[in-house]
């Protein structure tokens, strides 16, 4: 076969006969690249979008759990400052329990000398009794 | 008698209206309703209890930090004093400054370097003292300036405060207490008191203790010898306050969330637990009803004193609230309600009356009728103490000492130069129905008595002396006027009788008790209960001493140790005391005695009511009934004093049974003696010297015109040289007395050395039978007399 003048002079013809300088092949290869290019682009796009959105919520998750923690160690620290109070009022309780088993003592002291007078009494008046 | 207290306990109100940003530093009174309080905001304000309002009265610079604040006395030496009303402000700038009333700082004072932490106004108000961080102590006239530096030590002084006589200051010094007279010479008194640093000390003037409490988390009670009566158990915090109420039966505690109040025992009668932080200083108000705290939280708490309960008989009286009385009859559960004007200051249950003070007037309730109460108006309203006896009572306040009678007409006011009536208390003053009693403070071995129904001075108006310094004393209750009898415990803790109104002869104070710390008298005979060491003891009829001092052990009724004894330590987390804890008689009516407890319970004791008993007959001369009783109690205590109380009455008969009960021959022996004498004078004088009264039976005889009779008594004791000065002196019977010094002389085998006698016998002759008849001849002559006198007195009856 003859040799193309014209593909020697990197000329083509393409199937609407219109004069090209590239091969109609390779156009339709670049036309295709550049389409699946601009496709990924956009697919590109999408997705760093989604992955915006994705970082944007769990930012928010982030902060929701840091303030769930400080509650909980609020929580936490209220817990034990009651078992303190707790320990404080124990404390002052006992004290006063203590005053008034004080108080309690002296009063049976007082109960037993009383019942140690009354029997004291009721011997005597029986002596009388007898005597008489 | 008092009646007694057995309850006590504060009612706590919390002004919570947070006007001060910061700590409360310091709080003082200025009259029983209206107190200051001093803050780290720089402010002080002024809260009147009445209105409930609180005033701002001064916003202080911004350097200036207070500490400490206490007002101006407001009495000076039973004065009352003109409106001299001023503070002294002390702060942490090393300054003080005095304030009046409206708030204005009229002078400020560089005194320390550092903080001042205390200034304290003397009694007298004369002068100021200061305590610095410093450690110095300086010495301040009113207006300010610098009289002297007391003392200098390198520790900071925390707290200083005043002597009784305002002659001594008492401070701080680390874990120690230093009491130091003002006099440069005198001995300085320094002790270790806690184991922590000292952060408050106050000293009572009443009863002289101390209280000091500290960062070891305890308080202690003292006496002004530094010795420890009290120490309390270990609290949870350092104990920042403490205070005497003005009584000084009462002190206030305070520390963190705690405020305390206790006997001047020490032990507690309340513990209150209000949420104030720690309590920087507690003030009792001047009528010592009501507490004031400054608390670390910027709150002012305000305490009164409720739950006081008072006992008498079958009657039972509570103050429920400040202003209401339950009284409760025991016998029929009856229930009655008093209801008063104003506060209740004081109030005393005896003799069947009831007398309350309030702040203007006071009530006299007899115990028949509760509705209808005598009310008169006082004075004064801070009556301090109430004294009561079977006929009149007694009211103590600032200004003096007043005899009321229950139908409230005052009856006298006994006073002396130098009286300070602020500081009596039940030990140091005493009433009956007859004479008061009060015990000096300047000399505190001399005790004035009165006449109640005029407040004069008694007999010669000489106060009683005594050897040592008294420190308690009481009048017996019972009996004629004449035979009044005070009873007294020095310092050595000896416990003597003697009479109070001296006719003429005079009359010894007898020593019948050792180690004795507490007594009372019975309220309807003279009885006498005390405790000795650790013995309850009861001397049945003190007079036997007068009497016959060798009968005073048998009239004693001694109780060793009770088993839940009157001594024995508390089963609790006891303060750990090394000098005995001793308990005290709080009353002794009828045939009970109750006695308050170291540890503050009260026991009870009974008496036998037959002394008693035997007092009424001897009392109305019914000796067949006292025999009676004494053959049906077959008790030789109960003879002993019927042996006694028959012989300080002449009742022979009655003394002899009584003497061979209790098996004293010689005794019997002696009265038979004294019964076969032939005249009244000389049985007279032989009981007199029966009862060792010997110069009053010589006077005796002497008038009677017995001089032989008198010189044989002194014969008979061995009193040569006074027998022979009678012989000389009335030319009589000298040959007797050197007759019977002779044969004395002879009997022993001893030379005659006595000059008077070698001088006499040399021109007199010695002749026992001439002796023997002159001898007869008086006594001849004696009976002679005797018969025509007792002729001639029956005669006289007769018409």
């Amino acid at each position: 076969m003859a040799k193309d003048p014209l593909a020697e002079a990197c000329l083509h013809f393409d199937e609407l006969n219109k004069l090209r300088v590239l091969e109609p092949e390779v156009a339709q290869k670049t036309t295709e690249l550049k389409e699946e290019c601009k496709e990924f682009v956009d697919k590109i796009g999408q997705f760093q979008k989604i992955v915006g959105d994705l970082i944007d919520l769990v930012d928010e998750l982030a902060k929701e759990a840091e303030t769930e923690k400080m509650k909980a160690i609020g929580a936490r620290n209220l817990l034990k400052s009651v078992a303190k109070q707790r320990e404080s009022q124990q404390q002052q309780l006992q004290a006063l329990i203590t005053e008034k088993k004080m108080q309690l003592e002296r009063y049976r002291i007082e109960y037993d000398a009383l019942s140690k007078v009354e029997a004291e009494q009721s011997e005597f008046i029986d002596q009388f009794i007898l005597q008489k | 008698m008092l009646c007694h207290v057995t309850c006590l306990a504060t009612v706590a109100v919390l002004f919570n209206d947070g006007t001060h940003k910061e700590l409360v530093s310091s709080v003082g009174w200025t009259t029983p309703d209206e107190l200051f309080s001093c803050s780290e905001d720089h402010q002080i304000f002024r809260w009147n209890l009445l209105t409930n309002e609180t005033t701002l009265v001064v916003r202080l610079p911004d350097d200036l930090y207070p500490v400490d604040l206490h007002w101006f006395p407001k009495t000076v030496g039973g004065k009352k004093q003109g409106l001299a009303e001023i503070f002294v402000l002390t702060s942490t700038d090393g300054k003080f400054h005095l304030g009046s009333k409206t708030g204005r700082i009229e002078k400020s004072v560089e005194a320390h370097r550092g903080a001042v932490m205390a200034g304290r106004w003397n009694y007298d108000g004369t002068a100021l003292i200061t305590a610095g961080e410093d450690g110095q102590i300086k010495i301040w006239s009113k207006s300010g300036m610098l009289r002297s530096t007391l003392a200098q030590q390198a520790s900071p002084v925390y707290a200083v405060a005043w002597g009784p006589d305002s002659d001594r200051i008492l401070y701080t010094s680390g874990k120690q207490l230093v009491i130091k007279p003002l006099q440069p010479s005198a001995k300085v008194l320094q002790w270790k008191a806690h184991d922590g640093v000292i952060l408050k000390v106050d000293w009572s003037s009443v009863n002289d203790l101390i209280l000091s409490g500290g960062e070891d988390c305890k308080y202690k009670v003292w006496d002004s010898y530094g010795r420890l009566l009290y120490s309390s158990s270990s609290h949870d915090y350092p104990i920042t306050s403490v205070a005497w109420a003005p009584d000084g039966e009462l002190l206030a505690v305070g520390s963190f969330n705690t405020l305390r109040l206790c006997d001047k025992t020490g032990w507690s009668y309340a513990l209150e637990k209000p949420n104030t932080g720690s309590v920087f200083s507690v003030a009792w108000s001047a009528d010592g009803t009501q507490l004031a705290g400054a608390c670390g939280n910027g709150h002012v708490i305000f305490a009164h004193v409720v739950e006081q309960r008072w006992e008498w008989k079958n009657f039972e009286i509570t103050l429920t609230k400040r202003r209401t009385m339950q009284v409760r009859n025991v016998l029929n559960d009856a229930v009655d309600v008093l209801e008063f004007r104003d506060r209740v200051i004081k109030a005393s249950l005896s003799h069947d009356h009831l007398v309350v003070t309030t702040s203007l007037q006071c009530y006299v309730y007899s115990t028949q009728n509760w509705n209808t109460p005598l009310i008169f108006d006082l004075k004064e309203g801070s009556v301090s103490l109430i004294l009561q006896a079977e006929r009149h009572f007694l009211l103590v306040d600032g200004a003096g000492v007043y005899v009321y009678s229950y139908e409230g007409r005052l009856v006298s006011t006994p006073r002396f130069p130098g009286m300070r009536s602020d500081i009596l208390n039940a030990q140091t003053a005493s009433l009956s129905n007859d004479t008061v009693a009060i015990r000096d403070k300047t000399d505190q071995k001399v005790i004035f008595l009165f006449e109640a129904l005029t407040g004069k001075a008694l007999g010669d108006g000489k106060p009683l002396t005594h050897k040592m310094e008294v420190v308690e004393i009481a009048l017996d209750q019972c009996g004629a006027a004449s035979d009044r009898k005070i009873a007294l415990i020095d310092k050595n803790r000896d416990l003597y009788l003697t009479s109070v109104r001296r006719l003429g002869r005079e009359d010894k104070t007898n020593k019948i008790g050792t180690m004795v710390h507490t007594m009372a008298w019975n309220d309807s005979a003279n009885i006498l209960c005390g405790i000795q060491d650790v013995r309850f003891t009861v001397w049945y009829y003190p007079n036997a001493v007068f009497v016959d001092s060798d009968l005073l052990p048998k009239t004693l009724c001694t109780t060793p140790p009770q088993p839940q004894g009157l001594t024995s330590p508390p089963p609790h987390p006891a303060p750990t005391g090394e000098f005995s804890r001793t308990p005290h008689i709080l009353n002794y009516v009828g045939t009970q005695v109750t006695v308050r407890r170291a540890d503050g319970s009260l026991v009870y004791s009974t008496v036998s009511p037959y002394p008693a008993l035997l007092h009424e007959y001897a009392g109305s001369a019914r000796w067949a009934d006292a025999l009676r009783l004494c053959r049906f109690a077959k008790d030789q205590t109960l003879w002993a004093c019927l042996a006694a109380m028959a012989m300080a009455n002449r009742e022979l008969t009655t003394a002899e049974v009584a003497y061979a009960a209790i098996g004293e021959v010689d005794k019997v022996q002696y009265i038979n003696s004294i019964k076969e004498l032939p005249s009244r004078e000389s049985a007279l004088a032989h009981m007199l010297l029966f009862s060792g009264h010997v110069q009053e039976a010589e006077s005796t005889l002497l008038q009677a015109g017995l001089v032989y009779q008198a010189i044989q008594v002194h014969i008979n004791l061995y009193n040569w040289d006074r027998a022979l000065e009678l012989a000389v002196k009335h030319r009589t019977h000298v040959d007797t007395v050197l007759a019977h010094r002779h044969k004395f002389l002879q009997d022993f085998s001893k030379q005659e050395t006595n000059k008077r006698f070698l001088q006499y016998s040399e021109g007199v002759e010695v002749d026992w039978e001439k002796i023997q008849a002159k001898i007869q001849m008086e006594l001849a002559k004696e009976r002679e007399r005797s018969a025509t006198t007792s002729v001639r007195s029956s005669v006289a009856s007769r018409r």
